[in-house]
């Protein structure tokens, strides 16, 4: 590593109360708060400078040289960042033909303009690419002077959990709080210390009108030590068609060079005809850094759809390498394997995967 | 930024800890295990409860071989993406003619017209906006969603079926109640819930009014709308339909009435009359027979402006499946993607002509000029006048294209 580049990462590193990456296995590993290195203090989205600079330094196998390093600043007033992935994929569900497609699956860009630097922000993500381009977040976010508070106004992804990257990890797909579900309203955020906190009242409608006078109230409060991580959330949609309730417990862990990630929701639909339905998620993932630059990701995820009927549950099990060999770039190759009722060839699938992953 | 590329850190291997023999051992144990499946349908719902049925081309069906066990993991409950819960008691009235998030001039199912259903588009892969249904998952193998489209085909009809002695009710209209539209329909279609006696399926007992221009009615100027035919769908006989092509698309409120009371009656093949009283919410009926129909919209008259094109003419004439569907590209015809207003100005907007690269689709300015017009109105020097096959566009829409095109074609 450069001195340069040290230095930059010590200076922001003593100024921030934690760093993460789009992973947080990386928050974990490095004993941090997902919003050092996210515009949101969940995680997600826009890379802070910091977030950049570990990007180019702390992540890759190696660090190309090119003079400034890319912070997202243009300006005193004006940050942008963008992701791109695409790749490859092949799924085989059984009794049908073997499918496999090459893919550009979504290009990200995100722009922050600071119409009171540090105090008060615009903030959007959008989805360019593929399809028709559209706003995931859009929002005004107004930090008080004391540097704990902040509140945002707007659309933006509601916090509860480790915000993954997966979407279709049974806890982010189950739970319905995902990359695809923005919600309207507002947000209050708490950082302090070893502390982060946020409240979130929105429509309740996962990104659709309202359609009702109830809320949704998300709360997420965690605890970022340096060798562990503890958590919780609650989110309570009031809705007219029936409440759910979803409660979780969420952790991280390190021990050596495994950086380790544990989550348990459980939820309860009332929305359902017959009775409520309670359904129950998990995930254990580690992350082996066994070189710099490399990750090997082991995942265990285990769903059972209604604890009130027996043998329906899934599995689903995931070993994902990837390698960043310089800054901006990481490659992904992964094997997935669901197993489910034998009735539904969909939850016995096998994927296979190849991404490559562009990052600013 | 530039990269002057020179290695400045070289690789630095770190020792594997015990933890990860741990993870390994805790990963490969695999505490928890996939259910057997035992008493289960393909939705994972026990037997007893009686929702496993043969596929077909029913909404029950549907539900069962498709809502359920591939969509309903995300679409249920009061956290379903855009509200749209597909859970048996909520598929109906989410999907069938209400209007799609994502591509607002689509119904998530449009009666009698799957590749005008988003939903037909989502799970295809052909939609303008967002990912293949199923997310993340695997597509539906298209020998299923055939069903789904000749489940659309039929008229969309509701799962639940009334009591056998109870009266017909409207089930779904390809209309929006108290909509504002850019232009009439070329058809109105009507869903009901029991098969109708066709030869009470006509102009009397469908009427369409407009109010005379003064947004009132019953004041005596009150204008007849004439339809073309109006008559039973030949393999449906649960879904009606109202031609209205060549119907002049007068700027005006509007009022449909189906008729369940008086001397002309629709009725079902049991004599029983229509149970039409409307509360503002598919299905129609307050439990006893008879009661008109009566909803009412307005007719914006067709705008130049790109929304109103794309609205009255684009979607509904030239995206569909198969045709301008996009994604946008080189091939013609689907990379002329025309799924919506921006998609449409981006493939049309001074962009050359395949067929004849010195002519821009649209020229801003220039309708003459612009091949799109040429070919909507059958002047252009190579290929078929389109709408391909016809009908082909009445003068109105024509004139507003050229006029859209001679204000410089904004978006």
């Amino acid at each position: 590593m450069n001195m340069r580049l040290a230095c930059l990462l010590m200076v922001l590193g003593s100024v921030l109360p934690g760093v993460s990456r789009a992973e947080p296995y990386l928050a974990v590993q490095k004993g941090l708060k997902c919003g050092s290195c996210h515009t949101a203090p969940s995680g997600g989205g826009k890379r802070t400078a910091y977030g950049d600079a570990f990007a180019q330094v702390e992540l890759p196998a190696r660090t190309l040289s090119m003079g400034d390093m890319w912070t997202g600043d243009l300006g005193k007033y004006l940050a942008v960042g963008g992701d791109l992935r695409g790749g490859w994929g092949r799924v085989e569900v059984p009794g049908q033909p073997r499918s496999s497609s090459t893919e550009l699956e979504e290009f990200l860009a995100y722009a922050e303009l600071r119409a009171v630097p540090r105090y008060l922000s615009l903030y959007v993500d959008a989805r360019l690419r593929p399809d028709k381009p559209y706003f995931r977040e859009q929002y005004a976010r107004l930090k008080l002077p004391n540097g704990q508070w902040s509140i945002r106004i707007g659309k933006f992804f509601l916090p509860f959990g480790w915000r993954l990257q997966d979407d279709t990890a049974f806890i982010r797909q189950v739970g319905g709080i995902n990359y695809n579900t923005p919600d309207n309203g507002a947000e209050l955020e708490f950082e302090r210390g070893r502390w982060t906190a946020q409240l979130a009242v929105t429509r309740g409608t996962a990104g659709g009108p309202e359609t009702d006078s109830g809320k949704q109230y998300s709360l997420r409060v965690a605890q970022v030590r340096p060798s562990w991580q503890i958590g919780t959330s609650l989110n309570l949609n009031d809705a007219r068609v029936g409440d759910r309730k979803m409660l979780n417990i969420f952790g991280g862990l390190k021990t050596g060079p495994v950086a380790w990630l544990a989550e348990v929701d459980y939820i309860r639909d009332e929305s359902f005809a017959l009775a409520p339905r309670r359904s129950r998620t998990s995930l254990v993932e580690g992350n082996y850094g066994y070189r710099k630059g490399h990750n090997l990701k082991l995942t265990f995820e285990w769903y059972d759809p209604d604890s009130q009927v027996s043998e329906d549950e899934q599995i689903r099990t995931s070993a994902v390498w990837e390698y960043t060999p310089f800054q901006f770039v990481q490659a992904r190759i992964g094997l997935r394997k669901f197993d489910g009722i034998p009735q539904n060839p969909a939850q016995n699938r096998e994927e296979a995967f190849a991404q490559i992953h562009l990052t600013f | 930024m530039s990269a002057n590329v020179s290695e400045t850190s070289a690789a630095v291997p770190i020792k594997p800890g015990s933890g990860f023999w741990i993870f390994l051992i805790a990963v490969l144990a695999g505490g928890c295990s996939a259910g057997n499946g035992e008493g289960l349908d393909i939705s994972g719902r026990p037997l007893e409860e009686g929702s496993q049925l043969a596929l077909a081309p029913t909404l029950a069906s549907i539900q069962s071989n498709v809502f359920d066990p591939y969509c309903a993991v995300c679409h249920s409950g009061a956290n379903a993406p855009l509200g749209l819960r597909l859970d048996a008691a909520s598929s109906f009235t989410n999907l069938v003619s209400v209007r799609s998030r994502e591509a607002s001039s689509l119904f998530r199912v449009a009666p009698g017209n799957p590749d005008q259903s988003y939903l037909i588009r989502k799970l295809e892969g052909t939609a303008s906006t967002g990912e293949q249904m199923p997310l993340g998952g695997p597509p539906i193998p298209q020998s299923t969603i055939d069903y789904v489209r000749q489940w659309i085909t039929d008229g969309a009809q509701p799962a639940a079926t009334a009591p056998n002695n109870s009266a017909p009710i409207i089930v779904s209209l390809s209309l929006s109640p108290d909509s504002v539209i850019g232009s009439l329909p070329s058809e109105i279609s009507v869903g009901f819930d029991k098969d109708l006696d066709a030869s009470t399926i006509n102009e009397q007992t469908f009427t369409l009014l407009r109010s005379g221009g003064d947004g009132v009615f019953g004041d005596g100027n009150d204008v007849a709308v004439m339809a073309v035919s109006v008559g039973l769908s030949p393999g449906n006989p649960r879904l009606a339909f109202m031609d209205l092509t060549g119907a002049p698309a007068v700027a005006d409120l509007y009022r449909l009435t189906l008729a369940g009371s008086g001397v002309n009656m629709i009725l079902d093949l049991e004599g029983r009359a229509l149970d039409g009283d409307f509360s503002g919410n598919f299905p129609t009926g307050d439990g006893v027979e008879g009661g008109n129909f009566v909803i009412s919209f307005e007719v914006m008259g067709l705008q130049a402006t790109l929304d109103a094109i794309q609205a009255s003419i684009f979607s509904v004439s030239c995206a569909t499946a198969g045709c301008h569907s996009g994604p946008p590209g080189t091939t013609l015809p689907t990379g002329m993607d025309l799924t919506s207003a921006d998609a449409s100005f981006s493939s049309l907007v001074n962009v050359a002509s395949i067929e004849v690269p010195q002519l821009d689709r649209v020229k801003p300015g220039d309708a003459d000029s612009s091949y799109l017009v040429q070919k909507l109105d059958g002047t252009s020097a190579i290929g078929q006048r389109m709408p391909r096959g016809g009908p082909y566009l009445d003068q109105e829409s024509m004139d507003a294209i050229r006029l859209w095109i001679n204000n410089g074609a904004e978006r």
